[in-house]
């Protein structure tokens, strides 16, 4: 049998228990309209600004790095699973790899592109 | 008996259908957060199909690379643009759009085709099939081996490609070394 | 099959078993479910009763008295039910929907949250095989060659449970504290894969059930093969859960609640269990890949099947052993939590990609010239 139909099954079974859990909520318990009530929370007062604000471009930079060094850590995953067959040229041909992209990394630490401030 | 060596037809037909249908819904919805989120679901199925083909390790690399991280990006991106549907147009082809879908189409074509004509190695999995690739160490292990000796160069170039992504997206993200990064992106009604 | 009229129920549940032609596939399919099932249900039970611990805990560190009030009759039981009656109470809430929240999506947001954390919880080797009639059975629900990465892919999918919960709620404290937690989470990713890196080296496998087979002895544990890994991962465990000190996503002093503001009733006790599970979870995989996992310190597999006289009881040692050592890394967590104040969110920006990061990556470089010097001579 295929090891990735339980992984199937289960992943159906997860959405359907969040879908029930988020259900439950919505058929259990009273319902009473208020306009007060369905407001976004604003501690207490009325809404002042909406809650579709332009977000900061830092998180797209974080996002768009994030990206390009998980695909690295995908790299050093094969790496390291073939570690022994590959001997020292496997361990120089991913210091290769590395090494530029700790090029990269400087670069973007010296460009203050991770300040948050 | 029966029904079960079908299993893996069935399953491939319906997996492909579940990529057929989230594909079309991204395309389809007007909101793009359903469209990411349809992509999700696409990227999820695609993963699933490898699966099903043994191809375990491209299984993951497909959801923690794609489904997990580029969509994220795209999730990000919405959000920091914040397009509300209504800003956006229905279907109108463009000039640009369409020369894409013909691009595509044409690609499509050609790996159909040469798919139809390549060496039955290639074509029928064969000498590759599931048990050999276990035999062999499992899928990630003769992938590896694969790309550290056969395909040593494109995976250095890749580091190199790696790098100019970064650099470019620091560079588009951060205009001037000086003032910080620029904060927000304007535009009106931004903060 | 012939069904009579004075066939009684548990007649019929009895001869079952041999109507069935058991093989391999079958047995496997039957184990599948019961392992399932024993799984979810004690998943179920978490969330009640890590409320309560971290209720408890903290009121005894602080010399409070914590809740101590509900129970049956007069029996207490230190308030142990507190947790059964809150979560009725907040399964029967009134469920308010703020106006202008986009409905499909505040709907689909806790169910993004939960389903990725069953998920990882069954890529876990709760022990060793079991051997039922002549059938070897994994301990765990499903058994991949690829178990790392696998956990690794399936968790980065939490993210959009708590960017759709932002989003969707029309609010924005949540969006504020989505976008946070998002970024929180997917930064301290890398260094949490990369921590996993050296052990791969170490134990030249993907699979978790071999890398614990692997670890026989103590000094054969993660946690001495690779001390920083373990390090880097036990920082980042935190992170990735948005738990104190990094529980910016929720600093309640600037974001009220962070992602789940606008959530309340059953939804946002479905938010509780995705927390809880992945948390869970974590401490599984700190305990499996850095402390031996379901293997007994001191007491090499062979000599507890040779003392019990059966795999089985050996078994069932391995899975007390590996939810003793989950159990401390949960403890772990609460402790940690009432003892560090929060970070301040530019701060752990940097401390993921200024320190986390190229001390992860040095991590690996460093563990694989060892190794090499080791090994290749």
């Amino acid at each position: 049998m295929n090891p990735y139909i339980p992984v199937i099954i289960v992943l159906i079974f997860g959405v359907l228990l969040g879908s029930i859990l988020s259900g439950l909520a919505a058929f259990l318990g009273p319902k009473k309209y208020l306009k007060e009530k369905m407001d976004p929370y604003e501690c207490g007062v009325p809404k002042v600004t909406s809650g579709s604000e332009k977000m900061s471009v830092k998180f797209y930079l974080t996002a768009i790095l994030f990206i390009l060094f998980d695909i690295e850590t995908v790299f050093l995953y094969l790496w390291a699973r073939t570690f022994d067959q590959l001997g020292w040229l496997g361990v120089v041909e991913v210091a290769m790899f590395v090494l530029v992209l700790v090029v990269g990394y400087i670069y973007v630490l010296k460009r203050g592109a991770l300040e948050w401030d | 008996m029966e029904a079960l060596n079908l299993m893996p037809e069935i399953l491939f037909y319906i997996i492909s259908g579940m990529v057929l249908v989230s594909s079309v819904m991204v395309v389809a919805s007007r909101n793009p957060i359903t469209s990411a989120i349809f992509l999700v679901v696409d990227l999820f199925f695609v993963a699933a199909l490898y699966a099903s083909l043994g191809a375990d390790f491209t299984a993951a690399v497909q959801v923690l690379v794609y489904a997990g991280a580029i969509v994220v990006l795209f999730v990000f991106v919405i959000m920091l643009l914040n397009l509300k549907p209504e800003a956006l147009r229905g279907f109108r082809f463009t000039v640009g759009e369409a020369l894409v879908l013909l691009i595509t189409l044409t690609g499509f074509v050609i790996i159909a085709t040469e798919l139809a004509h390549a060496p039955p190695d290639i074509a029928s999995p064969g000498n590759l099939g599931a048990a050999a690739i276990e035999l062999a160490g499992g899928n990630t292990f003769v992938v590896g081996m694969r790309m550290f000796t056969a395909f040593l160069w494109p995976f250095e170039i890749a580091s190199v490609l790696i790098l100019l992504a970064i650099v470019a997206c620091v560079m588009v993200a951060k205009k001037d070394k000086k003032s910080g990064l620029k904060g927000h992106i304007q535009s009106s009604g931004g903060n | 099959m012939n069904l009579g009229v004075d066939l009684t129920f548990l007649e019929f549940l009895a001869s079952l078993p041999a109507l069935v032609e058991w093989n391999d596939f079958t047995v496997g399919l039957v184990a599948f479910a019961v392992k399932f099932a024993i799984l979810v249900g004690g998943l179920l039970q978490l969330p009640p009763l890590l409320v309560w611990i971290e209720r408890r805990v903290p009121a005894l560190m602080q010399r409070r008295r914590g809740p101590n009030r509900v129970g049956f009759f007069k029996w207490r039981l230190y308030g142990l039910m507190q947790s059964l009656a809150d979560t009725i109470k907040l399964i029967f809430k009134e469920e308010v929907v703020p106006d202008g929240a986009h409905k499909v999506f505040y709907h689909l947001a806790p169910v993004f949250c939960v389903f990725p954390a069953f998920l990882v919880a069954c890529a876990i080797p709760y022990g060793p095989d079991l051997l039922v009639f002549g059938h070897k059975i994994p301990l765990s629900v499903v058994r991949l060659d690829v178990g790392f990465l696998f956990i690794l892919a399936i968790s980065s999918l939490a993210v959009y449970g708590v960017s759709l919960a932002g989003w969707a709620s029309n609010n924005k404290y949540s969006l504020m504290g989505s976008l946070r937690a998002s970024a929180q989470m997917i930064s301290y990713e890398i260094p949490l894969g990369m921590s996993l890196i050296p052990i791969v080296l170490i134990y030249g496998t993907l699979d978790l059930g071999k890398i614990v087979e692997a670890q026989t002895s103590l000094i054969h544990w993660g946690v001495f093969a690779a001390p920083f890994s373990f390090m880097i991962f036990l920082i980042c465990m935190f992170a990735e859960t948005n738990r104190a000190p990094f529980d910016l996503a929720e600093a309640e002093g600037e974001l009220v609640a962070g992602f789940h503001t606008e959530y309340n009733s059953a939804k946002f006790a479905a938010f509780f269990l995705g927390e809880y599970v992945s948390m869970f979870v974590l401490s599984c995989l700190a305990a499996t890949v850095f402390f031996g996992g379901w293997q007994v310190p001191f007491v090499p597999y062979e000599t507890i099947v040779a003392l019990a006289g059966s795999p089985n009881i050996a078994a069932l040692a391995g899975i007390m052993m590996l939810l003793l050592k989950a159990s401390f890394f949960m403890w772990v967590y609460i402790w940690v939590r009432w003892t560090l104040p929060r970070f301040r969110y530019d701060q752990l920006m940097s401390l993921g990609w200024k320190f986390m990061l190229p001390i992860g990556l040095a991590n690996v470089v460093g563990t694989a010239v060892v190794l090499a010097v080791l090994r290749f001579k």
